[in-house]
């Protein structure tokens, strides 16, 4: 091997050790913080002002469809739940759960399906579709400022610790894990922009990416793709365990749905 | 690497659907733009103020500011704002037509950027002269999108 | 063909005579560029707000012509004169037939 190359090798040598060293923990309690903070005071304003967000359109669009009979038995969300302003308050925050003993674990948009099946005698919306993502937001944000209260239970440890292990697994061919780069590197920059601790605090999202309002999934997914990993299905059972696991992870963090995110 | 080896990646490229490098407009593009709004005109700089990040997050939705120093009376208003990216696909981005009746010339919106880039403001005054103002920007995109 | 969509608008209510009112729009669309492509390949045919304006009391005040360039969900932060009590009409059209207006009452003292 040549003079440059033993130099070249002794460089990245030093440089994987050092990172290793650097490696933190998970941040915790009041060091978690919303990849709200992250963002560009133009970005925070768009999120802030809901005549500005780009998925308050959404929302409303969410508030028809809960007004709106549907299904075989041809009633609304309202005909049974009301004022969504009263009676989903603090709901959103409290998913992914499972809805009684014995049953599945649902996200909210999974929730929202098993009540149109069952209650409805309607179809299930497609995953990301526009009335699922619309129905979630106008949800979503009846729990906006509340905190996010998924805990470990019994009946959910087995699907939690499901979604811990997804989360520290390396994956894909550039073989990493969520938890080396949002557990031990937030802060730090890739391409340019901040890693964020990846707390799912304000969805569903307007990801100015998407250009349209989107569900975690979708952003998992996105993650997925970016570590050249085969993105898991919408509604897996594994994007659910890990979605599982962030809720917990960012228990306590106030929601902000519906947010605005680059 | 073989000159056939090069072509055939090109080729490829191009097939795959690659058209992005092609699809941004050339500085030329833009001043073509320009020069079809100002006719024979030039325009001075100056009295045109335009505000976009210096550092943007996503191009795909980017507030901007456009302001005139102007009186906006019946003599002397602005009647047009036209914002010219040099580096979007296509150059024209957004035309705005006032009249006195603004009370002054400001307005805010929201555009799209495909890449780093210089933005331009074009201002026409009732008196027929033009004057104009830019913005130069960096554009950043996410690290983990969808493709 | 026609459609149409959600349209937020927001400005005073009041305002004293020769005050400078402040308007700002939001209108719910995709502006589809023309530029993006499906993940087989296809492009996703242009499909954009082009024109919005604005009449106070029938008279015109404000023009916009928007092209690809502008930002989903277009919105304009802009200005007028208050002259006298009425009404401001908004319209937006578009590709496709696309078509919705709305309009706000102004009280001028």
């Amino acid at each position: 091997m040549s003079f440059i190359a033993k130099v070249l090798l002794s460089c990245g040598v030093c440089a994987v050790v050092a990172l290793g060293f650097l490696a933190k923990a998970d941040p915790v309690g009041k060091d978690r913080q919303s990849s709200y903070a992250l963002m560009s005071p133009d970005t925070q304003a768009m999120q802030d002002d809901p005549l500005l967000n780009p998925a308050n359109f959404a929302v409303l669009d969410g508030q028809a469809l809960w007004h709106e009979a549907t299904g075989q038995k041809n009633v609304s969300c309202a005909s049974c739940h009301g004022d969504a302003a009263v009676s989903m308050k603090g709901v959103a925050a409290s998913f992914p759960k499972l809805s009684s003993a014995g049953r599945p674990l649902l996200s909210l948009g999974g929730r929202i399906n098993q009540c149109r099946t069952e209650h409805q005698g309607a179809k299930p919306l497609a995953a990301e579709s526009k009335p699922l993502l619309s129905l979630s937001a106008f949800v979503a944000t009846q729990s906006k400022g509340m905190p996010i209260t998924v805990n470990r239970s019994a009946a959910n440890a087995a699907h939690l610790d499901a979604g811990e292990r997804l989360f520290n697994l390396r994956l894909g061919q550039l073989n990493l894990s969520c938890a080396q780069c949002h557990a031990e590197r937030p802060g730090q920059k890739l391409a340019g922009n901040a890693i964020p601790q990846g707390h799912p605090t304000a969805y569903p999202i307007y990801r100015l990416e998407w250009q349209t309002v989107g569900s975690l999934e979708r952003r998992l997914r996105n993650c997925l793709t970016g570590v050249r990993a085969e993105p898991y299905a919408f509604g897996s059972q594994e994007l659910l365990e890990l979605e599982l696991f962030l809720a917990w992870r960012a228990r306590g963090m106030p929601l902000e749905s519906p947010g605005v995110r680059p | 690497m073989t000159m056939k080896r090069r072509t055939f990646v090109l080729s490829a490229g191009a097939a795959s659907g690659l058209t992005s490098l092609n699809a941004l407009a050339t500085v030329a593009d833009a001043t073509q733009a320009v020069d079809k709004i100002l006719g024979q005109q030039k325009a001075a700089m100056g009295r045109v103020t335009l505000v976009i990040p210096p550092l943007v997050e996503n191009g795909n939705l980017v507030t901007m500011k456009v302001s005139v120093d102007s009186p906006m009376t019946q003599a002397d208003h602005v009647q047009a704002i036209h914002i010219v990216a040099e580096g979007n696909p296509l150059p024209n981005v957004v035309s705005f037509y006032l009249s006195p009746r603004a009370g002054r010339a400001v307005i805010t919106t929201r555009i799209r950027l495909g890449d780093s880039q210089r933005v331009r403001a074009i201002a026409q005054m009732s008196d027929g002269s033009f004057w104009q103002g830019e913005a130069v920007t960096l554009v950043t995109l996410a690290a983990c999108t969808e493709v | 063909m026609s459609k149409t969509s959600r349209t937020l608008v927001t400005m005073p209510a009041r305002a004293k005579k020769g005050d400078i009112v402040d308007i700002r729009i939001i209108v719910q669309h995709d502006m589809e560029s023309g530029f993006r492509h499906t993940e087989t390949g296809q492009r996703v045919p242009r499909d954009i707000i082009r024109d919005f304006r604005c009449t106070y009391n029938g008279v015109d005040i404000f023009r916009v012509e928007l092209h690809p360039g502008m930002g989903a969900n277009p919105m304009i932060m802009f200005t007028t004169v208050a002259t006298e009590s009425g009404t401001l009409e908004f319209k937006w059209s578009g590709d496709n037939g696309y078509a919705s207006s709305t309009s706000s009452q102004l009280v001028v003292t």
